[in-house]
């Protein structure tokens, strides 16, 4: 993001058009107007790479690249590899002008393309300064179609109903969430706790990252306690008796598996618990 | 954990408040112990929950203000490695304290007290742990304030009221842990190498328990502070920073607050272009 470049805006008159007319305006047949391209500045650049926490093996895909600084800040200053994506063939030669300037040419790719349409899949940041139109429209698709764990920093304009996982304010707001892995459903547990049952059905409905549910065994339901879920990585507590049971592990598609601690202290007892879907929670509706 | 024994002291007080009759002394008041809390052992899940959100290891001193029959201190000894104190007004419970934790081979390590919370010396401890009624711990709330920045204070069920907890869990129960802030509130001055030249920079912190803000003076113009952070003695606060010739930066600062002297570094910029330097400021005003 560098920039804020709104695209489509639509949506953005839109969204001013509601403000002054308290009425809903027409998107849908307004014909997309380029809103003014506002740059990032270099302070706004930094700190959304260092909440991405980009490494070296990250490619940062920015949405709306402008004249390229998110994209070749990533390369130069972080090791990564970039990609930006622009509307404006002006600012596209220009990111590519500046990319060569600060010897990253051979890192970072910037495409003439609308960041709708745009195939962003192969991303693990994704930065953006858009508005919140925008942002909302993009949505669907970046939790869809991003892998869990791929990081998304907003500049100014987070998602209206995802908590970010964190927000820091310096000067401006900027907003991380990490894609979360799809865990709704139900499905078969397979874990050998002390003085429990070896097979359980965990059901789970998640709202993006964060989820609730328990486990069903004959004769009974567990609470999970401490649900958590970042990217693909899944957390809970189950008690037995007077004995918790910390699951931690990760999620693979239609399968999780990891550790179980039962008990604490020398009595801590660690073993490997596995899960398999039964129903996804698309599929419960 | 426990608890606590008695509440003649709590029930006189709802009675009060109710009718607005001064009562007779209570038992407990006659007995000269006011703070009675009625015994409730604490299930064995959330004792280990508390331990283990304290983050309790062999390095650790551990309190418990009314110990009840000893649980808490004795898992602490027996699971944790640490060593502690329990302290209960009810002698009886004391005694068993004693013999339970020699049954499980930590009497060398642990240490039952008949004594009131209240008038126990806090000072040993680098873990707290607690189970007592609202109103006693709202009391107890100025005295854990000032024990040494970095104690960890864990409770159950009740809560320490405005003085929010920095991490909580529920397995079955609400556990709080709070860490106690070092105080930061007053005047500090510090200067600071940046590239261009070095810095005068003057800090105001104002601080309400954990939390704390900040404006600064950056050779005495007016300077924003952000993000300011205070866990035990470790401060973190974010400056902007523009130099000439350098582009507007962010300053991180993370530092050691030590009495009226903090000291850490300050790092500028981020990634392979941050740069690193200490900074030390001491305080000029409380």
């Amino acid at each position: 993001m560098a920039q804020g470049r709104a695209r489509s805006t639509a949506a953005a008159a839109c969204m001013l058009a509601a403000a002054v007319a308290a009425g809903p305006g027409a998107a849908a047949g307004l014909p997309d107007i380029p809103t003014p391209y506002l740059a990032s500045t270099h302070v706004a650049v930094d700190e959304m790479l260092r909440l991405a926490e980009v490494r070296a093996e990250d490619l940062v895909v920015d949405l709306g690249s402008g004249d390229g600084r998110v994209v070749i800040a990533a390369a130069r200053d972080w090791g990564a590899r970039g990609l930006g994506i622009e509307i404006d063939p002006a600012l596209v030669e220009e990111s590519r002008a500046n990319a060569r300037r600060a010897g990253v040419a051979e890192r970072v790719e910037f495409r003439h393309g609308d960041v709708l349409t745009a195939d962003l899949r192969a991303g693990t940041v994704v930065t953006m300064y858009l508005l919140t139109p925008l942002v909302e429209r993009l949505k669907p698709r970046l939790l869809a179609e991003l892998r869990p764990g791929t990081r998304i920093v907003a500049h100014d304009y987070g998602f209206s109903d995802w908590k970010a996982d964190r927000r820091v304010t310096i000067s401006k707001t900027y907003y991380l969430y990490v894609v979360p892995a799809q865990v709704a459903g139900r499905w078969q547990l397979t874990a050998t706790l002390p003085g429990g049952e070896g097979e359980y059905e965990l059901r789970l409905e998640q709202r993006y990252q964060e989820i609730r549910g328990g486990a069903h065994l004959s004769g009974g339901f567990l609470p999970a306690f401490e649900a958590r879920l970042s990217g693909d990585r899944i957390q809970f507590v189950l008690v037995t008796g007077q004995t918790s049971h910390r699951f931690e592990g990760q999620v693979r598609g239609a399968a999780m598996e990891g550790v179980v601690r039962s008990g604490t202290g020398p009595q801590l007892v660690a073993s490997r618990w596995r899960a398999t879907r039964i129903v996804s929670g698309a599929e419960e509706g | 954990m426990m608890g606590a024994r008695a509440v003649p002291a709590v029930l006189c007080a709802l009675l009060c408040a109710v009718l607005a009759v001064p009562l007779a002394p209570s038992h407990a008041q006659e007995r000269g112990f006011p703070h009675d809390v009625p015994f409730v052992p604490t299930a064995q899940l959330t004792v280990d929950e508390m331990l283990r959100l304290a983050g309790v290891t062999a390095k650790d001193f551990v309190i418990d203000l009314g110990s009840g029959d000893g649980r808490i201190v004795i898992t602490a000894a027996r699971k944790f490695g640490a060593r502690g104190l329990g302290v209960d007004l009810d002698f009886n419970l004391v005694i068993q304290s004693e013999e339970s934790a020699r049954q499980a081979g930590v009497a060398d390590r642990v240490q039952f007290l008949q004594q009131d919370l209240f008038k126990t010396d806090l000072s040993p401890a680098s873990v707290i742990t607690t189970y007592l009624l609202p109103g006693v711990m709202l009391k107890l709330r100025d005295r854990l304030l000032a024990l040494k920045p970095g104690t960890r204070v864990v409770s159950h069920d009740f809560d320490l009221g405005d003085w929010k907890p920095d991490q909580t869990t529920s397995v079955r129960k609400n556990v709080y842990l709070w860490i106690v802030p070092a105080q930061v509130a007053g005047v500090w001055r510090t200067s600071i190498e940046l590239p261009a030249a070095a810095r005068k920079l003057d800090l105001e912190f104002t601080q309400r328990y954990q939390q704390v803000s900040a404006h600064g003076r950056l050779d005495g113009a007016p300077a924003m502070v952000w993000e300011a952070r205070i866990a035990g003695e470790r401060l973190s606060f974010v400056m902007t920073d523009a130099d000439a010739g350098e582009g507007e930066s962010a300053l991180y600062f993370e530092g050691r607050v030590s009495g009226d002297v903090i000291e850490g570094e300050v790092t500028r910029g981020v990634g392979m272009q941050r740069r690193v330097a200490k900074w030390r400021a001491v305080r000029i005003k409380r």
